[in-house]
């Protein structure tokens, strides 16, 4: 009975504490951007930030690139075999990957490698009350930490998509031209032919939504893991860690669908 | 002011003042309120009730620019230093000048380094946080507060942590910085021996409330119980109730 | 805060009055290094002088660097109070020649 009474009052408990988490990230966001034009811009951060996707990510985005792409062709092939449409390899491969494959993995790379440490980083910088002592220290911590981190994510990820895009062509020419023996030329004429403007902005689109979802996401977990009453210090940084993976990855998903749907 | 955490009312009726080139030493146990009191005197958060007055301004009423101003002549040491990890000792000290000033670079460097000094830190501006114990990096965090030569010094917990000489020598450094620059200060401490030594006055909270707010003699002298027993170090009087005992032990067995 | 410039003997005489602080060390600085560009030595006056800040320490002490290494003079003259127990707490009274009374120059 007790469990029946308490039902609503968890559900409603629950539904109030996801509105105002979304209420503060919104906050959040909104306070980060706002800084864009406040002076001085934190350029030395920033590149130090850029640095710090790029490097992190390119090792393995380099290798899943590679591998993404003669899969991608390997599956093709068969198919295409069957239907006597081999010419079309080249084609099939740069589409996939540039309107979707592309974007999507190396958000997921850089989710894996740059969100989880991005968001472990801050949340022990809150532990350590590190955002007090800069808020006392007349430091603007939206514009001096939060801005150059989310600007780098939103303009690495396009850079990286587009790495992880030709390398997987690479991969995709490997299997098909090298292993398979098709025509070299037919892989990449049908691939010039194809491939349309449309085709390239959406995977520009979509890197750059996804490069601000996984980090505004990131930094919103960190910057408030002191306000999960039952987790404290390292436990609290860790749940809030996998809760910024898993949610940024979700959504990150969701909004490919969702861009998908509207360019396509 | 009151302060509430929620529906939770941490602090009730907390009526504090310091006056200039005073040491205000406030202490209390766990749970007294004196790090939410700190909180609030910082700006970091704003009261349910009352108002916060530093240099005779209401906080409250000051926009953001007024704000980071009456920040430049107040420094915060907090406890564990709060040094940002990924900049070295060095820039972590002069990150208040190179963001709030626009002196030259050879004096922002030969600034960090008088601080460093005075905190037997010299030769460690190239270090990184990470590499410090735990007491370098409090008097590291103290050298970062004091860089701009502060009208306020707020210090949380100098002494947590601290060897018993370390800590002597932080005392003696803490009234010498008063000397030398009429620095009124708010120390947080639980530390006896430090707070009787540096300070002027002793605010001491028990459960969000002003127990007793004096100089060292009234609080010595102080007839509250809990004071008299904070000072003689008595623990809390616990009566057993032989029948309530017994049930929390047996609780759940036989 | 306020800077006047007499002559000395050899020395070119700083008379420092008021308060040096964030906001005007930057002009002690300048004075100073100039004069010592210039070749000259210099008496920096502190008798008028009611409160110094670590910038304006920071100066006096670059300034004097340079002057030890052009082979310049460069003493502290009449420090008293709040600016004399700043250099004591920094100690620089073991550093700076100092002086108290100008007949002993």
């Amino acid at each position: 009975m007790e469990g029946l009474i308490n039902l609503p009052a968890s559900l409603g408990r629950y539904s109030i504490d996801i509105v105002s988490s979304i209420g503060r990230a919104a906050v959040f966001l909104g306070l980060t951007l706002s800084r864009l034009f406040h002076w001085p811009f934190p350029l030395a951060e920033f590149i130090k930030q850029l640095n710090f996707v790029g490097v992190r990510t390119l090792p393995v985005l380099l290798v899943a690139g590679l591998f993404t792409g003669m899969v991608v062709a390997l599956q093709f092939y068969d198919t295409l075999v069957r239907f006597g449409s081999v010419d079309l390899l080249g084609s099939a491969v740069a589409l996939s990957l540039i309107r979707e494959l592309g974007p999507v993995m190396a958000a997921l790379m850089v989710i894996a490698r740059v969100g989880s440490a991005s968001c472990a980083e801050i949340g022990i910088m809150r532990n350590e009350q590190q955002f007090d002592a800069l808020e006392c220290m007349a430091i603007d911590v939206y514009r001096y930490l939060m801005l150059p981190r989310l600007l780098a994510a939103i303009v690495a990820l396009p850079m990286l998509t587009a790495i992880f895009d030709l390398v997987g062509i690479g991969g995709g020419y490997v299997v098909g031209v090298l292993i398979h023996g098709e025509s070299a030329g037919a892989y990449i004429n049908g691939l010039i032919d194809t491939v349309t403007i449309n085709d390239v902005l959406m995977g520009v689109i979509k890197s750059l939504v996804f490069g601000l979802i996984i980090m505004w996401i990131a930094l919103v977990n960190g910057f408030n893991v002191h306000l999960n009453q039952s987790l404290s210090g390292a436990e609290g940084v860790s749940h809030a860690t996998t809760t910024a993976v898993v949610l940024s990855a979700i959504v990150m998903l969701s909004f490919d669908f969702i861009i998908g749907s509207l360019m396509l | 002011m009151n302060a509430h955490y929620g529906d939770r009312q941490v602090l009730h009726n907390v009526n504090f003042s310091v006056a200039e080139g005073e040491i205000m030493v406030v202490m209390g146990g766990s749970g007294s309120g004196k790090s939410t009191l700190l909180k609030h005197l910082l700006g970091l958060q704003k009261p349910s009730s009352g108002s916060i007055s530093l240099l005779n301004q209401n906080i409250a009423e000051l926009g953001r620019k007024q704000m980071m101003a009456l920040r430049r002549s107040m420094g915060v040491a907090f406890q564990g230093g709060a040094l940002l990890s990924s900049m070295s000792v060095g820039d972590n000290v002069k990150l208040p000048l190179r963001e709030n000033t626009e002196l030259d670079e050879n004096t922002i460097d030969i600034m960090a380094r008088l601080k460093l000094e005075l905190m037997n830190l010299a030769g460690f501006e190239d270090l990184m946080p990470a590499e410090l114990s735990g007491g370098m990096l409090k008097r590291a965090g103290l050298a970062r507060a004091v860089i701009m030569d502060p009208k306020i010094l707020f210090f949380d917990e100098p002494s947590a942590g601290l060897d018993p000489v370390t800590s002597v020598e932080l005392d003696e450094l803490i009234l010498q910085l008063r000397a030398a620059l009429n620095m009124t200060m708010v120390i947080v401490t639980h530390e006896l021996e430090s707070a009787f030594k540096i300070a002027d006055r002793i605010t001491v909270l028990f459960d969000g409330e002003v127990a007793a707010m004096g100089t060292v003699e009234e609080i010595k002298n102080s007839s509250d119980v809990r004071i008299q027993n904070l000072i003689n170090r008595k623990p809390r009087d616990k009566v057993v109730d032989a029948d309530a005992y017994l049930q929390r032990l047996t609780a759940g067995g036989t | 805060m306020e800077i006047s410039r007499t002559t000395f003997k050899q020395y070119e005489r700083l008379h420092l009055s008021g308060e040096i602080d964030l906001h005007n060390s930057s002009v002690l600085r300048e004075t100073l290094l100039g004069l010592l560009g210039g070749g000259e030595h210099v008496l920096v006056d502190f008798t008028q002088l009611a409160y110094i800040d670590s910038s304006g320490i920071a100066a006096l002490v670059e300034s004097f660097n340079v002057a030890k290494k052009q082979s310049l003079e460069f003493k502290i003259l009449g420090a008293t109070g709040s600016p004399l127990q700043v250099l004591e707490l920094t100690r620089l009274v073991s550093v700076f020649p100092m002086v108290e009374n100008e007949h002993n120059l």
